[in-house]
């Protein structure tokens, strides 16, 4: 287990007044933050720009000290063992850096991997079948340079499984990919989770993304946790605002009135537009009436020609936390 | 430490060969060969192939072409082997690579030591190039104790690669590889005693060359392989250097981990 106990992280930076003058002025990026990953678990880290994502993600990867508090890789201590914790993470993040391109993927993931330790047939078939599971076989041996964003993308997660890492992080991995590549890459992640047990730690723009894979869910604000709770918790929390959408055939206006009534008397408002050969109506409620508004249209006998329920999604749930957050 | 000496080693093997800017190797040979070509310019033309008193006094020798051309062979090597260890953190950087080598548990030293031994191969042509280039311009060798030049050229290896570990930390830190790479090869240039003595420099830019591993190696070198010097001769000159080196190898190293950890956390992104 991963345990960030109490991490804070400030920078400092110089401002370049007038010549030669500058003045100090700290960043708190990050504050007090505690966090824990578990292995097999993919956990989500949310925040808008600036939140102090990548800043948590370094410092889990020890490429960053933190200023105080304390992080253990399986009880190991960050700070006074960095290398034992540096064999067992590894991390990746979007875009095309953190490779070589003038070397193949193949020589890349066989350099990498000799820093970690790794030589010989061990290494050899450890890169070959990396390259194989990312999709990148044929072209192992291409320089980097003539791969495309997706393929680079690609090769990024191959070296940040060199090492067999027990946890990974993910800096925003699918940033700028098309939506095949990064569906795909939703599918390895969560492979490496359920399957090979590993713990996972996620950043993301796309929150249908952080939905559909994380087990669980941080969300930081300004260097602050504000929220830590299951996605679907987050959603039942937050969204007061349930969606569905009735199209019938063949409806009297009368009917339409009564099937309001009987909405209106479970506490859901509605609203109906009449439409080609019939009604459309849409029920508004803080539950989900689905069952409600199938159930009344039976009652009365009406045709139903469709019945959509709007999901809510994490989305929603987010927007309407920053919503009451900033009121 | 062998693994990462060997990785980087054959890693840059392989970027040498497949994309090294020979424009930078000819380059190389020639700022050697316009050294050799100047020094027999100016012997030939301007002092009529007849040196001051001073000059004899100084350096030790009328054979002033051999004195600088053996300057122009090793300060052209001395400035391949400084680029070469000091731009390889910088350069990672630069190319967004410095987070992956810095997340991996390898040894720094087994990194630097196959970059320098990559890099060697490379200057080593170089330096013979200009040698041979020399010898068509009347360098006149006399070696007595080929050992001697081997122990010599590998202490200087240690004290460049030394020099190179500060140099690079001076450029994480000023984000500039340019003006700082520029700047000392100008001075080195001046004080090393390539062209002409140090002891001709007014006393307060002649203590830099005392800075300068590389005076003592020149020094040396023009001892054991046009003067017929052993390697008692030159013993003073080994000690001095093998002592400089290990200075700057302390300082370097722990002055290149400072920075390597300043440039992530100014890194943004
Ligand atoms: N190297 C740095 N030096 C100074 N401030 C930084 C540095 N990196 C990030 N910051 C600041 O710290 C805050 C958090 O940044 P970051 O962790 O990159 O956020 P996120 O990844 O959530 O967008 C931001 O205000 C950012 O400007
Ligand atoms: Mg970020």
């Amino acid at each position: 287990m991963i345990e960030a106990i109490n991490v804070s992280k400030h920078y400092t930076l110089k401002e370049k007044k007038r010549w030669f003058r500058s003045e100090k002025k700290t960043i708190e990026a990050v504050k007090e933050l505690n966090l824990s990953i578990n292995k097999g678990e993919i956990i989500g880290l949310l925040g808008l720009n600036g939140a102090g994502k990548t800043t948590t993600i370094k410092m889990l990867s020890t490429l960053l000290k933190p200023s105080s508090g304390t992080i253990t890789v399986d009880g190991v201590d960050i700070e006074t063992n960095p290398m034992e914790v540096k064999r067992k993470v590894n991390m990746i993040a979007g875009g095309e850096r953190m490779l070589y391109w003038r070397l193949t993927g193949y020589e890349n993931l066989i350099y990498f991997g000799k820093l970690y330790g790794l030589a010989g047939d061990v290494l050899r078939n450890r890169c070959q079948s990396l390259l194989e599971n990312m999709g990148l076989g044929e072209a192992a041996h291409i320089p980097v340079e003539r791969y495309s964003k997706g393929m680079k993308q690609r090769l990024q997660i191959a070296r940040g499984l060199i090492n067999d890492p027990t946890y990974l992080f993910l800096d925003e991995p699918t940033l700028g990919l098309d939506a095949p590549v990064a569906k795909h890459l939703r599918k390895s992640v969560k492979e490496l989770a359920h399957q090979q047990g590993k713990g996972i730690l996620l950043t993301s723009h796309y929150l249908e993304e952080v939905e559909e894979l994380c087990d669980k869910v941080y969300i930081i604000d300004k260097g602050i946790m504000v929220l830590e709770d299951t996605p679907k918790n987050i959603i039942e929390t937050f969204v007061k605002e349930f969606r569905v959408t009735v199209e019938v055939q063949n409806a009297s206006t009368e009917q339409i009135h009564s099937v309001q009534r009987r909405i209106h008397e479970k506490g859901a408002s509605f609203v109906s537009t009449e439409a080609a050969g019939g009604f459309v109506f849409e029920v508004i409620s803080p539950f989900d009436a689905t069952p409600l508004a199938a159930s009344v249209c039976f009652e009365l006998g009406l045709d139903i020609q469709r019945l959509e329920t709007k999901k809510p999604k994490l989305e929603d749930a987010i927007i309407q936390m920053s919503e009451g957050l900033s009121a | 430490m062998w693994l990462p000496f060997s990785a980087t080693f054959k890693r840059n093997f392989i970027v040498m060969k497949r994309a090294y800017p020979w424009s930078f190797f000819i380059g190389h040979i020639l700022s050697g060969a316009y050294i050799v070509f100047f020094a027999y310019l100016s012997y030939t033309f301007v002092f009529n192939k007849d040196m001051d008193t001073r000059f004899t006094a100084y350096a030790g020798t009328n054979d002033y072409l051999s004195y600088v051309i053996l300057g122009g062979v090793f300060f052209s090597f001395a400035v391949s082997m400084l680029m070469i260890v000091s731009r390889s953190i910088i350069s990672e950087l630069r190319e967004g690579t410095l987070e992956a080598l810095l997340l991996t548990p390898s040894s720094r030293k087994g990194y630097f030591l196959g970059t320098m031994s990559q890099g060697l191969t490379r200057a080593g042509i170089e330096l013979l190039s200009i040698l041979v280039i020399g010898f068509f311009f009347g360098l006149q060798m006399a070696i007595q104790d080929p050992i001697a030049v081997i122990i010599l050229f590998i202490i200087l290896l240690f004290s460049l690669f030394s020099q190179a570990l500060v140099l690079g930390a001076f450029m994480l830190y000023f984000r500039d590889t340019y003006i700082t790479q520029n700047t000392l090869f100008v001075l080195m240039g001046l004080v090393c005693g390539v062209t002409f003595p140090a002891a001709y420099l007014p006393n307060y830019v002649e203590w830099l060359s005392y800075c300068m591993p590389l005076t003592y190696g020149i020094d040396a070198f023009r001892m054991v392989m046009t003067e017929g010097e052993t390697l008692a001769g030159i013993q003073f000159n080994l000690f001095y250097m093998m002592a400089a080196g290990i200075l700057y190898l302390v300082i370097g190293s722990i002055a290149i981990k400072r920075m390597e950890y300043v440039v992530l956390e100014k890194h943004f992104g």
